[in-house]
Parts: structure tokens; sequence; C-alpha cells
């Protein structure tokens, strides 16, 4: 049965009614079926099955267009709202520079303003609220170099040992040794590090402030040159990230740099604050977040 | 030649008037494409063939599109639609073949 199922559908290709209505109409002796309503039925219906192919061709085009439309659609969004973002990022930042323009002036009006202006701006270069610039040092971390023998159509993404690629953890290791040696400001890819800066990984993109970095991973460090460097590679965690970088492949190169440009760190928020008492105008200034 | 200049006709229609199909039809709109295009190519061959019948091809027609969208509705409906849709398609697809085969053999005498 099973056999003559397959059989049947590979043998019987043509419509067995056909053969069955010529036999019927030779039987007959037949005169042949009135012809021209057969020709106006047949061309319909071929008709018919052109619309089909032709609605079927369209509906299929329209919907691949439809998806492009709206991934152009929603990368517009994401290029407007970021533009958007930036302006008002550079907005904030004259405003904030307007405020403590402000602010110096008043300060600068009164020896106790002074005092209060010079203690701010020590507190804002320990958190990171200001652009710093001097000497230090560049530690560079990268991933592995693909293998050549990988296969470049598969994409190669699921193919690639994690551990031959920086982690959270190594670029923790070196700021922390980078601190432990003395340094001053850090900034990873130009993001600077404040005192509530965290760096983790989130999926496979290392966050640094919440905001991704990529490889590879410039860690740019102000400090006094000789001492910084000779205490960084004197770290034993440096020593064991070199060992580890060697076997894996990674890239872990440091140079000294007479002159390196931190940003400032973002704007931490206004946590906390105290109207100021008058009786004693020179309150710490509070360090936010 | 006349069905010819009417498939063509109604490609062009199709093309032109870009009619809107209601949202439920259009899943079972390419199974009734390669059910069409399988009674297109039996009457082509049946013609060739010398027994074509316009009754015939008619009735395969509709029949073949009506039920091919019927078995796909009614697997969708019980959660078997897209192994039903694969189902219709290769039998009908064997059939389109073994069609134009025959159809080749009667042009090419080979």
């Amino acid at each position: 049965m099973g056999a003559s199922l397959l059989d049947a559908v590979l043998a019987e290709t043509l419509d067995p009614a056909y053969a069955q209505a010529a036999a019927s109409r030779s039987s007959d002796g037949g005169p042949p079926r009135p012809r021209r309503w057969g020709r106006v039925v047949v061309a319909l219906t071929m008709a018919v099955a052109g619309l089909l192919v032709a609605v079927t061709y369209d509906q299929a085009a329209a919907s691949v267009q439809g998806r492009d439309e709206v991934r152009a659609a929603l990368v517009d969004d994401i290029r407007t709202d970021s533009s958007v973002t930036d302006d008002l990022a550079a907005q904030l930042e004259s405003l904030r520079a307007d405020v403590t323009r402000t602010r110096d002036d008043l300060l600068a009006a009164s020896a106790v303003g002074q005092r209060a202006r010079d203690a701010l701006a020590r507190a804002e270069e320990s958190a990171g609220a200001v652009p710093v610039s001097g000497p230090g040092l560049l530690v560079t971390l990268a991933n592995a170099d693909p293998s050549a023998d990988e296969d470049p159509v598969g994409g190669g993404t699921a193919a690639e040992d994690p551990r031959e690629q920086v982690q959270d953890g190594d670029l923790q290791l070196v700021v922390n040794a980078l601190w432990a040696a003395g340094a001053e400001a850090i900034s990873i890819n130009g993001q600077r590090l404040g005192p509530t800066t965290a760096i983790r990984f989130a999926g496979e993109a290392v966050l640094v402030d919440f905001r991704p970095v990529t490889n590879p991973y410039e860690i740019s460090a102000i400090g006094d040159p000789d001492s910084l460097s000779a205490e960084f590679l004197a770290s034993p965690e440096v020593g064991a990230l070199a060992v580890i970088s060697q076997t894996f492949g990674l890239r872990f190169e440091y140079a000294e740099e007479e002159r390196l440009s931190l940003p400032a760190a973002s704007v931490p928020e206004l946590r906390s604050a105290v109207p100021a008492d008058p009786a004693a105008p020179t309150t710490d200034p509070t360090p936010g977040g | 030649m006349i069905p010819i200049l009417g498939l063509a006709a109604g490609v062009l229609l199709g093309l032109f008037f870009d009619p809107t199909v209601p949202v439920w039809l259009q899943p079972y709109l390419p199974i009734a494409v390669v059910a069409a295009l399988d009674a297109v190519f039996g009457g082509f061959r049946a013609r060739l063939d010398g027994i074509f019948d316009a009754k015939v091809f008619v009735i395969s027609f509709v029949s073949n599109v009506v039920v091919a969208a019927l078995i796909v509705f009614l697997g969708d409906q019980l959660g078997v639609g897209a192994q039903l849709s694969t189902a219709v398609v290769v039998v009908l697809g064997i059939r389109i073949f073994g069609n134009a085969a025959a159809i080749r053999r009667h042009v090419f005498r080979a």
C-alpha cells in the first residue's frame, strides 16, 4: 500500500481525469465539445493563475521591502536621538561651565570663598570631575588575533574562545595595579574613571561607567612617570597578567608617555546636599555621587 | 496561444492593479500558486498528449487551489500547518516535475 501510494505520486503526474475524459469522448465517438466556450474559460483560468502568481510575488516583495523600511526608520530614529543626546550633552557642558565660572567669580570675592574654592578644586580633581593632563603610562590590552585557520565565512563570533578576549577582570586588575602604583588619574579608551566608576561585563561588551568600550583597550594613567611604571611592573598581578596574555595571545603593552590628556569623568548626580549654614559659611563641598 | 495570452494578462493585471489581499488569506497564497502551477503544467502536458479537456482543466485548477489552501488552513488550525505545507509542496512539486519532464519529451523528443 505504502509503496503503491508513492508509486502513484511518482508515476501519475498527469491528472487521470484527462485520460477519462478523452476515453469517454472517443467512446461517444463524439462530437467535440463547444470549443469557443472552452477556450474562453481556459483563458480566464490562466488569467487567474497569472494573477495569483503576480499577487503572491507582490506580497513577498512588499514584506521584504516593509522589513527594510522599518529597519531604516529605526536606524534613522537612533541617529536622530543620539544627535539630540549629543546636543543636550554639549548644552549641559556649556551651562555647567557657566555655573562654574559664576561660582568661581562669587567665591573669589572673599577670603572664605577662596578657601572654599581651593577645597572644591582639590575635591573635583580627586573625583575626576575636571580634565587633567600630564606625563604617565599608556597600557594597551587587546584581544588575541583571530586564528588564521578560523573559518572567515561563519562570522566567527561563536567560535571565539572567551579566554582569548580581554575580560572585565583583566581591566580591573590593570586599573587597580595602576592606582596602587600611584596613578593620579586613569581613563580607559577616553572614559575617565571617577570614584564610583564600575568596570564590568554586559554580554560581550565591557562597560566602563555603563558606557561600552571596545577592543583594543587603552588605559591611560597619569602619575609620576618613573615610579609609576616601575611600581606597576613590580606588582605581582601584572606579572600574572603578562603570563596569561602570553599564554592566550592577548596583546599586553605599556609605554611611558610624555603627555597624556584625560577628559573629565561623567558628571556625578547630586545625591545629597545640605542648606548652607549662614553662621559657618565654609561648609565642605559635598562630592556628588 | 489564447491561454498564454490569458496568463500574461493575469500577470499584468496583478502587477498593475496591485490588489490588496486580506490578511487572513495571505499565508495560503504561496501554496495556492504552487497548486495553480501544477494544474497549468498538467493542462499543458495534456494538450501535448492530445487529450486536453477544458472542463477537466478548469475543475482541476479550481479544486487544486482550493484543496491545497484548505489543507494548509486545516493544518494551521491543528498546529501542523508548516508540516502540511511541506507535504503539499512535495507532492505538487513531484507532479510539476514529472509533467515538466513529459512536456520536455514532447517538445524536444528527448
